[in-house]
């Protein structure tokens, strides 16, 4: 079920994690706090390239940026993750409850067919 | 009506009644009311209008705070008791259609039916992502981020 609490920055999540540069620049942060250089090395794109990345996935929170002197640290934040994580978890909870409604509703008019016809209740019902 | 919606959620219920009573009460207005898109037990849908068929359009609305919020979409299959497909949005909250599949299979007299959920924008803006897999990594976060080792490509 959607919510006032749903939209944007959710898409800003999954966004940033639809490119798998963007996902292996967290994997890697997930390990800890790197220079912009260092992050930048194992891939094979320029600096420039990269840093748009780092951007995103700044955009998207999910990556902080620090300055120690003229040294750019990066760090991965999961908070935006946890979150999208929580708000899938809510709505797959939200679909239990329902089909668990349905199948009350359904079980109910079984017992209310039962009641209204019990001399041959089996084979009919359920 | 894009397939590569970047969010996909399954959820699998057994019922006792038929693939069709099961079918049915979701495209019956009197019985999903009481059931489908409702937020709370006490609290049934004002509204609930159903154009089951293929292109057709159905709205239900529930009351929050006093004014009723209309959850919108269109039927894209109706194949009882098999198989239900349909987009819904909630347009007062966001411009974006969800997509729900429901896939009824027959099992002794009962039969299990199984929704899939697909969310998230649509479209361009997903062209770059190469793996359509990775929604999963969602649910699973940490094994994803310290599991594998990072791969630059």
């Amino acid at each position: 079920m959607r919510t006032p609490a749903t939209p944007n920055h959710l898409d800003q999540t999954l966004l940033a994690l639809a490119d798998p540069t963007r996902r292996a620049i967290l994997q890697r942060l997930a390990a800890g706090e790197l220079r912009v250089t260092e992050l930048a090395q194992p891939f094979a794109m320029s600096l420039n390239a990269v840093s748009k990345h780092i951007r995103v996935l700044e955009r998207a929170k999910l990556v902080r940026r620090r300055r120690e002197g003229r040294e750019h640290l990066l760090s991965f934040t999961p908070k935006p993750m946890d979150e999208a994580a929580r708000w899938m978890e809510a709505q797959r909870a939200s679909w239990t409850s329902r089909l668990q409604a349905l199948d009350d509703l359904l079980q109910a008019e079984d017992r209310a067919a039962a009641a209204s016809a019990p001399p041959h209740p089996k084979g009919r019902l359920r | 009506m894009s397939d590569d919606r970047p969010v996909k959620l399954t959820v699998t219920h057994r019922f006792k009644a038929s693939a069709e009573r099961v079918f049915d009460a979701w495209l019956n207005p009197v019985k999903a009311r009481c059931w489908l898109f409702v937020t709370a037990p006490e609290k049934p849908l004002v509204r609930a209008e159903i154009n089951a068929r293929p292109g057709g359009r159905f709205c239900f609305a529930d009351l929050r705070d006093g004014e009723a919020v209309e959850h919108v979409g269109e039927y894209l299959e109706v194949d009882r008791p098999r198989r239900l497909v349909f987009t819904f949005g909630v347009p007062k909250y966001s411009p974006d259609y969800d997509r729900v599949t429901v896939d009824i299979v027959p099992e002794g007299e009962g039969c299990v039916l199984t929704l899939t959920h697909e969310m998230g924008p649509e479209g361009e803006k997903w062209k770059d992502s190469t793996e359509k897999g990775w929604s999963k990594m969602l649910v699973g976060l940490d094994t994803w981020l310290y599991e594998a080792p990072a791969t630059a490509q």
